[in-house]
């Protein structure tokens, strides 16, 4: 009678993470995004600030999708809650004076993760009821009903006027500056986060993902730990919309609706779910393009649209998928016949 | 406070016509998703589109009279459903095994790509058609014709597509491949051009339907993102693959739409995502849908 899990019955090989391209990946990352402001102007600075903050979104965004196997189309509701809990504190601190001080500023960053998780809780709590297309629906559904209480509650969020001059404290206003803040957080953030997906309560959420039925025939209930994942996913992604207002000192509803929800799923399938440092790459090809692309021509959903639909038709793995298999098929070659299909079948290297 | 009895007339007609071309993109929706497991992201897209070609001729065959309108509209149609079936042929027909993310994905990809080529063809302009009717007075308001034409076009719509896949034969396959495309594939029918047909009479419905409303509904870049998101809301309630269902669930969330736009004009969504969360909840499979599909 419960047909529920056959979206998620498949067990697709692709899908597996592989440990070890990631560390690789990871690594490099590390000391490009650390030298990066010395050889970039502001401007390039500005967006690899954007490449990282969205990209702890995106990743936190693949908690739910590459390693639980759902999709979310509401996953921006919880950076948008993130991003107005700072800004509100930001509004009650400065009462228009546009002063505050370090401790009022980290408390107000701070403030964006309890009320995102908050969130992610009530929302979550419905959400994990159903999985496959409903589970995208429903959180389609809830994410539009956030973005509307907070497009239309002017006493409260300011409606669509949204919350303006978040100006961070003097340090911060340098561009610099707060790239390598946000540098420093994202990194901890992304350390975490490697802690959590490496960890036994990682590894169920890979299970549930390959076959939720099967993880429940051995004793686990499957739904408190979706419910516990969707929470952490939803505190990384207010984590990240926190970092977002003080940059773009300004926050919107926009930022709650699923324009920016797709941006997440895009970032995360450009780089390749099955990667941890997937999304990551993910935002800096999406973030990169964007900001060279709408430099010359307002057609960047056509752009990007024809960028989504090559990767889904050809490349299905995203760029990392594609190095990946790139690699395997150069390693394997002379040893066996047979190239392509039956290499990613292995079990991942690490 | 007191019901003003006019403004729950004209509200409630609205409201109807409304549910109409919910209805009409709906039931392409779920038929699509009903036989083929695919969730057509680009379908009010291809509505949208479908009402800019319609326009183009309309404007072309010299714009004037309900019979250019009606010819122009029978043009768009066939227009929309070939671009339908190249669709299905080269884009959705290769993503059948793929998993639902990717699915979802390259139709959303489809969303983005055909709202900026009308942006390169059409402008940011927004399209309409005007007709000289006159208003039909109703107890004190005004009412626009216009607007019995498409709520009788909307019921022939759905009384002919229960006709179709209750009564004829190609209808009868359609439903058995919704239950087991194997043996249906098994007794010698060739599914993919099933498909294609399924795929293309979903997008021609849209099509007709965006010309339909040219009189009433100018053609506005971003109206089809507010439409998709309510084709779900509607196809989620009424439950997926039940030509009744979304009949229902288009009324229910058409005249809601109308009345809460009264009351909370921001939130007028809102009120209707809650409506699909509370469903959701309640009975995933949509309130006419069988447990079976869900």
């Amino acid at each position: 009678m419960n047909l529920e899990n056959s979206a998620t019955q498949t067990t697709d090989t692709r899908r597996k993470p592989m440990g070890m391209l990631s560390v690789r990946v990871l690594a490099l990352l590390f000391v490009v995004f650390l030298a990066a402001p010395a050889v970039l102007g502001e401007f390039w600075v500005e967006v690899a600030t954007e490449i990282l903050i969205l990209g702890l979104f995106a990743m936190s965004f693949n908690l739910i999708y590459g390693y639980m196997g759902q999709i979310s189309f509401g996953h921006a509701a919880f950076f948008g809650l993130g991003a107005y809990a700072t800004a509100m504190l930001f509004r009650e601190f400065t009462g228009g004076t546009e002063e505050i001080s370090y401790l009022q500023f980290f408390v107000s960053l701070a403030a964006g993760i309890p009320l995102a998780a908050f969130g992610a809780l009530l929302v979550g709590y419905f959400c994990i009821r159903l999985t496959g297309i409903y589970f995208a629906i429903l959180t389609l559904a809830f994410g539009e009903l956030l973005f509307f209480v907070v497009f239309s509650w002017y006493s409260f969020t300011g409606g669509d006027d949204g919350i303006q001059r978040l100006l961070p404290p003097p340090l911060f206003r340098d561009p610099v500056m707060y790239y390598y803040l946000c540098f420093v957080i994202v990194i901890a953030a992304m350390a975490v986060m490697w802690r959590i997906v490496h960890s036994p309560f990682g590894y169920l959420l890979r299970a549930m993902r390959d076959n939720q039925e099967r993880t429940r025939f051995l004793g686990i209930n499957t739904r408190i730990y979706m419910l516990i994942n969707f929470v952490i996913a939803g505190s990384f992604a207010g984590l990240a919309g926190a970092l977002w207002g003080p940059f773009t000192r300004s926050v919107a509803p926009t930022l709650l609706g699923w324009q920016e929800s797709g941006i997440a799923v895009f970032m995360t399938l450009l780089g390749g779910s099955a990667f941890f440092a997937g999304p990551m790459v993910g935002s800096i090809i999406y973030t990169f393009l964007h900001a060279w692309v709408t430099g010359f021509t307002q057609y960047w959903p056509l752009t990007i649209g024809a960028i989504i639909l090559i990767i889904v038709l050809f490349s299905p793995g995203g760029l990392l998928g594609a190095i990946d298999a790139w690699r395997r098929i150069r390693t394997r070659q002379g040893s066996s016949g047979v190239a392509d299909n039956t290499l990613v079948k292995e079990e991942p290297d690490s | 406070m007191e019901l003003d009895l006019n403004l729950v007339l004209s509200q409630l007609l609205a409201g109807v016509s409304r549910a109409m071309v919910l209805f009409l993109l709906a039931s392409g929706l779920s038929l699509i998703f009903g036989v083929m497991n695919i969730l057509n992201f680009a379908h009010a897209t291809m509505w949208l589109l479908g009402g800019y070609i319609t326009f183009s001729l309309y404007e072309g065959m010299g714009g004037e009279g309900p019979l250019l309108l009606m010819i122009a509209i029978i043009g768009g149609t066939i227009v929309m459903a070939a671009l339908g079936a190249l669709t299905e042929r080269f884009l959705i027909r290769r993503m059948y095994d793929r998993e639902l993310p990717e699915q979802l994905l390259l139709t959303f990809a489809l969303l983005l790509i055909v709202g900026d080529i009308i942006k390169i063809i059409w402008g940011v302009e927004d399209r309409s058609v005007y007709l000289d009717i006159e208003a039909l007075e109703v107890g004190g308001t005004f009412i626009n014709p216009y607007y019995f034409v498409i709520i009788a076009v909307g019921i022939a719509v759905a009384a002919g597509l229960w006709w179709f896949l209750q009564k004829t034969r190609y209808g009868r396959i359609v439903r058995a491949a919704v239950y087991n495309r194997d043996m249906v594939s098994a007794l010698g029918i060739r599914i993919p051009l099933i498909y294609m047909g399924v795929f293309a009479l979903g997008v021609a419905i849209a099509g007709f339907a965006a010309g339909v409303f040219l009189p009433l509904m100018p053609m506005a870049l971003g109206v089809d993102i507010d439409l998709i998101v309510q084709c779900f809301a509607v196809v989620v309630i009424g439950g997926f693959g039940s030509i009744l269902g979304t009949f229902v669930g288009s009324l229910l969330v058409g005249v809601v739409y109308a009345f809460s736009i009264l009351i909370w004009p921001d939130g007028a969504l809102a009120v209707v995502f809650l409506i699909v969360v509370a469903v959701l909840m309640w009975r995933p499979w949509g309130l006419f849908g069988t447990e079976l599909r869900y």
